[in-house]
This record gives structure tokens, sequence and C-alpha cells, in this order.
């Protein structure tokens, strides 16, 4: 099978926001209660019921020249993905177009996910079952999956007027990405691909006009060693002794207790989705 | 647009308000073609464009006369074409004068001029006088450069406040363009037009690319990006208040030979160029409006039209309103309490009416301006007010006209919900309940409502197709469609409702304008898809695009050229010309066919505030103009008192503009109904540098109060880098800008900023200046 990837080229955009309604359109997805941040920003950044955020940085750069930067910030659908990795309930997938989805029907809200996406994308959202008990489940940008199994490009792509996103085979997009890099190369110096090799590579792959830092992304993210130690030794052990579910709600406990990634907070990177 | 080597995007903010323009910006920049943006704020635009220049809101003529000098004195000009196709060559008559900021023939008392003064010498068979060497200091070409010598680089900043290096560069990437072969577009909006300038702003632009031969080739001309899908449409359809459909001039008792088509048309339609067909125009409109009730004995039915007996501008309107001249208002589509200038004393001027019919999707603001939230007292307000629920644009079939010209029928979509009807039908049910009303009057005034030909179906259906074939028109004897406007006579036996749009339904069943072939018939004319008025034109001027000898400037901006063998222009767009007149033949270099002399204009003599457009600053200005001693354009009509309050730079020193967001429309009507645009953008603010933020002690979020001497708003405060003082004449002056579409309906609501706005309009047009005025800000704590 191809693999796909959504090439996301920053520098042709202009922000003009018609991927973030084109995807709550395609998806159902409600409007939420937004505060001021002081810029054009809507939201700080994805949440449960928000896939992708437009970004607006204003940046001065090496010449001390003002840079009006926009970002597409949208799920990167890695190679090696945190997120599937730390499930414990295999809730979350990959598919045959490479793409990351999460079955919510099979999510018990654990969050650690949450706390493992070194993009902070993937949030949680809190509901009521009818007796007023409450749970959460987790929820994320799909890529479409949908739409790619009836054919089509996903929502946000077909949408975008400038061309400053594209879906296609892997080899093609990054091929793509490279030529454009070289030809921006004396209008923005610090252009780069940001497909970062630490998670496997992605299947969001954007063309920064800036480094990546100035996007608030992570120069060499890295799937956490201590997921890589849970999915791959901590789990199947314990699950083998403790049964699937039990496993879940000690799991929360000890997750809690190690993964905080590079010192943030739990509450922190889980909390923000529906406030 | 992508065929442009550079595109002049000023007064105007695209990426932001007119995306899908932005797209073919992208092409044209993948081809090498550049973008120059000209904005008081680093916009999404300016984030684009290779080149960026600030300028201080209402100084755009300062900064284009300083780029017509340069073209003039360096000699980028394209002089071949300036010689052929303009009045650069004219000769101007003795009484042209100017001096101190005001052209001859000024009345101070009546702030108006005396347009005979500008008059240019004819021959005594009533052609011009021309020097084609460009040599005569009397011939327009070197009145202009006189006339622009002034706006010399240091004098134009010292009033723009654009560094002077930025202003250079965009000097020198824009009138590159005048190269033979290669094409500079310009793109304006509001930020072009909304001042007390606004026409002359437009006219500078004419003049620049006449100069540089950007008129009539791919890539160039000035494009107006509309504020709205169908503006050109319902400009063409005379929506402004002086015209009648086509671009004809609206009769007004003001003007005593309009007392009868003769007369009108006698001094309305000139002697020489395309016009001089105007009486088949407006003879044709007659028939298609009073059918059997216009004939030669009652001069076509002229006596029915009403005869203007003032300014029915908006600001003139309104004003007539609050003075209490008004009974009744129907509004259509539109939200004055929120859009109109000063729009306090808009909502106030409402309360004068007797009865107000409000035809929206939505409750307005202006339809509810009685209620308690708009700050009124219900018992207090006497005006009755109707709302009638209006259909959107997917659920009803129409046509809209976009800036190409290119008019394209949609069709419906979806069926409206409760009792929401198209605005065509609410209009029909209106018309034959009133003639119904009226049918046995003997009352003379209702005389010209029965003498209205109606028939677009009977019952409360009406058959758009009908209207669509009375735009048309009709060869009446033969009840046939016209095939086109050339055969419209004025003789009473053709009719058509809009003469420039005659030709798009050329027989049964053949509705042009819902034409969708996307094969590129060359140069991406795409002639068969929809319909562009006049006679399916893609380029206008497309004449200009080929030398006097017919052969193109260029062949990579080749259009049309003349084919010697066939005896005929050809190419890949309909010729903006007679096909069959040939270069050498009279009138075969006439470019600009529709001008009497078939040159455009770079000495228009015909405008309210003078033939070359001059700076003046806006009615509110923080400093003296240097240009001249006349602070205000003189011509511009100032209404006096408390329906106007003027502010002062001592109390307001801030220069302030307003501005549109992506996500927003207009008064915000529709989408501050609309949940997903409204969480996009939820909130009132007001854009504010880093420099004054400091100065008054706002910090990035904070509640601000902005003043004028009209009002307040309360808003956040959005500190950014992307507005910078100006340096004005050696001083630092601020200024600040905000979006203008909050209201208090809807799902997200905020301080309207039109407040805060004046009402004085352009000499011309009479467009409200919202783009300049002067405010101050403090914390709201």
């Amino acid at each position: 099978m191809t693999e796909y990837v959504k090439y996301v080229d920053v520098t042709k955009c202009d922000g003009c926001r018609a991927c973030m309604v084109a995807c709550k359109n395609w998806n159902d997805l409600p409007a939420e209660q937004t505060e001021f941040l002081g810029s054009v920003q809507s939201h700080k950044k994805t949440t449960a019921d928000t896939w992708n955020v437009l970004q607006y940085i204003e940046h001065d750069n090496a010449k001390g020249n003002l840079e009006y930067l926009f970002r597409h910030s949208s799920c990167f659908h890695c190679t090696d993905a945190a997120c599937e990795k730390v499930c414990p309930e295999h809730a979350i997938s990959y598919t045959k177009y490479g793409t990351v989805v999460v079955d919510q029907d099979k999510c018990v809200g654990c969050g650690y996910c949450v706390n493992n996406c070194p993009f902070e994308i993937i949030a949680l959202k809190e509901y009521k079952d009818k007796n007023g008990k409450e749970y959460r489940k987790a929820h994320k940008c799909t890529m479409c999956t949908d739409r790619l199994d009836e054919g089509l490009q996903p929502a946000c792509v077909t949408t975008c007027h400038t061309g400053a996103m594209e879906f296609g085979n892997k080899t093609d997009m990054l091929k793509k990405a490279e030529q454009r890099v070289n030809e921006i190369k004396s209008r923005f110096p610090n252009a780069n691909i940001y497909n970062p090799q630490g998670v496997g590579g992605t299947h969001t792959v954007y063309v920064l006009a800036e480094r990546p830092s100035v996007y608030g992304l992570p120069e060499n993210p890295k799937v956490p060693t201590s997921a890589v130690l849970w999915k791959d030794y901590a789990q199947p052990i314990g699950k083998m002794m403790l049964g699937a579910t039990t496993m879940a709600v000690v799991g929360a406990y000890i997750s809690n207790k190690i993964f905080n990634k590079e010192g943030k907070g739990h509450d922190e990177d889980g909390g923000g989705s529906h406030e | 647009m992508q065929h442009t080597d550079c595109a002049l995007i000023m007064g105007a903010n695209p990426a932001e308000n007119h995306p899908i323009s932005f797209r073919w910006l992208t092409k044209a920049r993948e081809n090498g073609g550049k973008i120059v943006s000209v904005d008081p704020r680093f916009t999404r635009t300016s984030s684009q464009a290779d080149v960026y220049a600030p300028l201080r809101s209402g100084t755009d003529i300062a900064f284009l006369g300083g780029m017509i000098n340069y073209t003039l004195q360096n000699n980028l000009f394209h002089k071949e074409y300036v010689a052929a196709y303009t009045n650069a060559s004219f000769i101007v008559k003795g009484g042209y004068d100017f001096n101190d900021g005001l052209f001859s023939g000024y009345n101070a008392e009546k702030r108006a001029y005396d347009k005979t003064k500008w008059a240019l010498e004819t021959t005594p068979d009533g052609k011009p006088v021309k020097d084609p060497t460009l040599q005569n200091p009397r011939c327009v070409f070197q009145l202009m450069k006189k006339h622009y010598s002034r706006y010399d680089i240091d004098s134009v900043i010292a009033v723009t406040g654009t560094p002077k290096e930025d202003y250079l560069n965009v000097c020198k990437t824009f009138c590159g363009t005048g190269e033979v072969g290669k094409s500079g577009t310009i793109m304006y909006a509001m930020g072009t037009t909304q001042h007390t300038v606004g026409t002359q702003n437009v006219r500078s632009y004419v003049i620049l690319q006449l100069l540089l031969g950007n008129i009539g080739i791919p890539g160039g001309g000035i494009n107006a990006m509309r504020g709205e899908s169908n503006v050109q449409g319902s400009t063409d359809f005379a929506l402004l208040y002086d015209n009648l459909p086509g671009y004809l001039a609206a009769p007004k008792t003001l003007v005593p030979e309009h007392a009868t088509l003769e007369g009108y048309l006698k001094i309305e339609t000139p002697k020489t160029g395309y016009w001089s067909n105007k009486p088949k125009f407006v003879v044709s409109l007659l028939k298609a409006w009073y059918g059997k009730s216009a004939t030669k004995d009652n001069e076509f039915g002229y006596q029915f039209l009403p005869k203007a007996s003032g300014n029915y501008s908006h600001i003139n309107l309104f004003k007539a309103m609050y003075d209490g001249k008004m009974d009744g208002a129907f509004l259509f589509g539109t939200n004055p309490v929120v859009g109109g200038p000063n729009a306090g004393k808009e909502k106030e001027a409402l309360s004068k009416l007797k009865w107000l019919v409000a035809i929206d999707l939505w409750e307005t603001e202006t339809a509810s301006f009685w209620q308690k939230e708009a700050g009124n007292n219900p018992s207090d307000i006497q005006t009755e007010v109707f709302l009638l629920p209006a259909s959107a644009s997917y659920e009803k079939e129409g046509s809209i006209s976009n800036s190409s010209r290119w008019m394209q029928y949609r069709w419906k979509a979806i069926n409206s919900r409760g009792e929401a009807r198209p605005d065509l039908e609410v209009i029909h049910e209106l018309a034959l309940r009133l003639k119904n009303l009226y049918a046995n009057s003997a009352n003379p005034a209702d005389k010209p409502f029965l003498a209205l030909d109606w028939n677009f179906g009977s019952g409360d259906e009406v058959d758009i197709d009908l209207v669509a074939k009375e735009i048309n028109g009709y060869d009446i004897s033969k009840g046939k469609l016209m095939k086109t406007f050339g055969d419209l006579k004025d003789d009473g036996t053709t009719s058509s409702g809009n003469w420039i749009y005659s030709g798009f339904y050329p027989g049964e069943g053949m509705n042009l304008s819902k034409r969708r072939d996307s094969k590129d018939t060359g140069g991406e004319n795409y002639l068969n898809w929809s319909f562009a008025w006049p006679a399916n034109r893609r380029i206008i001027y497309n004449r200009a695009s080929a030398d006097p000898s017919g052969k193109p400037w260029s062949e990579k901006k080749a259009v049309i050229h003349w084919d010697a063998l066939q005896n005929k222009w050809v190419g890949n767009d309909v010729p903006d010309f007679k096909a069959v007149t040939a270069p050498t033949a009279p009138g075969g270099t006439g470019a600009f066919m529709m001008n009497k002399d078939g040159v455009a204009l770079l000495f228009a003599p015909t405008l309210n505030d003078g033939p070359f457009p001059e700076h003046y600053e806006p009615f509110e200005s923080p400093v003296p103009n240097p240009f001249s001693s006349q602070q205000l354009n003189p011509a511009a009509v100032v209404i006096e008192g408390d329906f106007n309050k003027k502010g002062d730079k001592s109390q307001f020193p801030i220069v302030a503009t307003n501005y549109r967001v992506s996500e927003h429309w207009q008064s915000g009507s529709m989408t501050r109904n609309q949940e997903w645009l409204s969480e996009l953008v939820g909130h009132m603010f007001v854009e504010i540098s880093e420099e004054l933020a400091a100065e008054k002690g706002i910090k990035n979020k904070d509640q601000i109060i902005v003043s004028s001497a009209r009002g307040e708003v309360k808003a956040y405060a959005m500190v950014t880098k992307r507005f910078k003082p100006f340096t004005i004449q050696g001083k630092k002056i601020h200024q600040i800008g905000m979006p203008w579409h909050f209201g208090y309906k809807g799902f997200v609501t905020g301080d309207t900023a039109n407040r805060l706005t004046p009402h004085i309009g352009d000499a011309n047009s009479f467009i409200p200046e919202y783009k300049a005025f002067l405010c101050n800000v403090r914390r709201a704590d």
C-alpha cells in the first residue's frame, strides 16, 4: 500500500483559516467559546473539538525585519506514534494510508496519549452519560481517513486555495518539499523540511520558513523512552498478570507518575481540551 | 492577475479579504511576478509581498503622485502608448491654472469649481488640438509633469511617513513595468475609495497605469476588489443613486435640460465616441420599463421617471432622515446601525421614520434598533418596524457579476426555511399588490407606477427567466431577443433593460451566463465560460495591447492584432473595438472608444475636484498639508453641526482606520450568526503598536476605550509589531486600526467601530471617509 503524506508549505499560506472551517464542517465539530488571545489566533492549540489551528507568529528575522508567519497546525500522523504506543486499550492504530486514528469505542479516556504526544495535538473531550456520569474520549485529526476511503482528499487540503497544502504519495511530496526549500532559501535562509526522524518521520510534512522552534515545535521530537518501555515491556507483562481493565486503572496511576514528559505537569498537558 | 509582472496592492488586503484573488497572485509569483503591498499596517498581504511600504491613512495621492513623478523624471513611461492612446498631446485652453492647491474656477462659497475653465483647445470643427511631440508647455503631458514635479521623494515621504528606502523600492519595482513586454496591475479596495479624495485616489492609479502602458494588456489593469460578490452587478444595474442601468445619468430637476427627453439626450450625448449611441440605450430602457405606455408621442415615457431634486447619496439620505424629512424606508440586506458612518447618528435617524421595512436573513442591529439592547427605550420609539425574512444566496437562482464583468448564473441549492423568500419575489408581490391597490387611481402622481410594464408572470411566482430576457431586450417588431446592443434603436422598436448586458441572451434557451465550458480558448480568457459584458470581452480596452499599426506591443502580452489578409482584428479575445476598422481607417487607433476622442484621460476635466489628483488631508488630520494651504479637498461637501462633529488633533491626536477580517463579512449580520466563523473571531479588538501601548500603559489583551468626536467604543487591545508609528514632518504620529464587523446581535457581539467615523464623503462619489479619522485611546479601567 502506498504511504500518503499531507504536504504543508507554510510559505504559500495566507492565513485564511478556510482549513479550520472545512475541518469542522466535514467532521461535524462544534464551535468552542474562544477567549481573546491578544493576536489573530483563535485557539492556543488544537483541542478535541478543533483539530487544526492556524498559528499566527510575528517574528523578527535575523536581518531584523518583521516576518508574519502562519502555520496550519494539526496531527503529524507519526510513523512511530507515541500515542499509539502508550494506548493500553489498542484504541489508537495505523491505517493502510499511514494515518493514525483513534477508535472512540475502545478509548477509555485514560489520557496517556495526551501526555505523550510530542506535539501536544491529541486532546480529551468530556462527556456525560444519561446517568450524569462523566467520561472522556480522545480526539484528534484523522487526516479525513473516512474521505480517503472514498478516494477523496482531506477536507483541509481540498479547500486550500493558495496550494499551500497538497496530498499525495510520500515520495512525491518529499521531493516537492526539497524543491520548494531550494526555491525559497534566498528569501528564507532558515527554510527547512520538518519531517522529524525521531518519530520515524511523519505523514504531515512541512516546509517551514523558519526554524521549528519559531513555530513552537520541538527541534528533535522523539517518542519518549518511557513510552517505549511501557509499550514494549511493562504493558504486555502487566496485562498478562492483571487483565486489561485493571491494568488500565493501575496504568493511569503509573503513567501520571512516570510519563510527565520533560518536566511538564499532567494537568497542563491534558486538561486544555474543553475549556 | 496570473500574467502580471508586478501587482501593486494598495488600499486593499486581498490575502485577508479577497483570498481567492491570492490564488492567482501565487501563480504570478511562481512565474517571477512581484507583489508590492502598501498599507498603514503590515497585513497578511504584506507578509506575502516582495516589497512592503507603510503609509499614513489618507496620503495615497502624495504616495502615487510621487510615483507618477518618478516615472516621468526617470523616463520609465511607455512613450508611444502615451502619445497615441491618451490625451497627453492635447492642448489645454488658457483658462486652466493651478495655484496653491486650487485649480482655476473655484467658488469658495459653493465649495465647487466651474469646470468650463478646464476646457481643451479644439479646432473649429470640434477636434482636439494636439502636439504629438508632447513639448508644448500647454499640452496635458507638460502640465502633468509640472503638477507632479512638486511630488519629489522627500516631500512625499514627509507626508506619508514612508521610510525612504521602502518608498524607492516600491517606485523601482512597480514603475519598471513601463518596459514593453511587461505588465503591472493595481489592486485596490475600500482603503482607496473611502476617503474625501477617494475618486482622485483611483484617478492617480489611472494616470500611473496609462503612463506605464498597463491598460488593455494581460496582467495589467486597475482592479477594484469588490466588497461583495455582486457589487459589479449592482453598480451595473444602477445601485448608485445618480445612475440608471448601464451607466446612464439619472435625470435631475437641477439640470434644466433634463426637463424633456430631447433636452436630456442632447446634453448627455457626446458627438463622438461610442456614447454617441446613447439615445438608443435610453429609449430602449424606457421601452423595457414602460412597454406599450412608452410611445414616440409621450417621449417614450421619459416623464414617468422621477427627477432628482437633490443629492441622494447615503450620507445625505440619512441626514434627510435625521432631519425628519422621510416617512419610511425599505432596507434590503443592509445594516447601517453597524455599517453606516457615524453609526450612532444613523441609529437615531431611523427613529425619525414612521415606518421601516427590513428585509434580511436575521434580525440585524438595524431591524432591532428600537430595542433595549440597542440602548433605546422601546416605548419612546414611534417607528413601526416590519421584518421580512429573506432567502440566502444558496436558496435562490439568478446571476452575479464579478469584477471582471463576468455575469455568472447560479442555481438554487436548497429551499428556504420558514417564510423566507428571495428579494425578487418580495418586490414582485409588492409591485402586483400596489398595482391592484392603485388600479383605479386618477391621481397623476400614481401614473408612473401604473404605466410600469410588469410582465414577469402572473400570481406570486415570478418568472426569473422573463426578467433576464427583459434585461437582454427584444426586437419588439419581430418579437425576437436582441443579439447585440449594436442593433438597439432609438425609435421605440427595440427594448433593453440594461444595454451593456444586451446580447447575453441572444435567442430562446441561450442564456450565456449559464455557460460552464472550462476549456481555455487562448490567453486563459475562457470565452465560453459565462458571459462578460460588453459583448463577452474579457480584457477591456484590448485595442491598447497592440501598437497603432495593429501589431502587438510584445508577443508575450499579445491579445488582439490586425490581420490584413482577413481585414479584421483577431486574437484570443473579443476585440474591444469595431473588428473591421483598420488601424489606418478614421478612428483606427482610438483604443478607448467610449471616450469622445477615443483616448484615455490623463487630464480629466469632468470631475468635481480637479483634472489632476492633488493631495489634501483627510477631514480629520493630525498635521497641516505641506503641499498647499488647502487642508481639506476644496470640493468636498462638509455637513456641519450635530450630525457630523469634528475632532481636533489636540484632543484626538491618533490616526485611525477600519477594515475587515477574513472570517466576518460587512456588518457581520451573516457571519456573527455562523458559529464556526464566530469562534474564529469572537471579540472586538483594536490593533495598536508596541510604542503607543507603552506610551499609554496598555498591555496586550487589556480592555481599552477608543474615542472620537462622535463616540466611544470599548475593545480588546491587540498590541502588535505590525503597526509602527510614523514620522510625519519630523513628528511622531501614531495610527491604530480596528475591524468594523461588530454589533449587539449574533453569537458574538462587540462595540461598533463606526460609532467613531465621520459623516463626510468624497467630492464625486460621496462615499464616506471611513478610512482616516482621528481618535484617542486609553485603558478601560
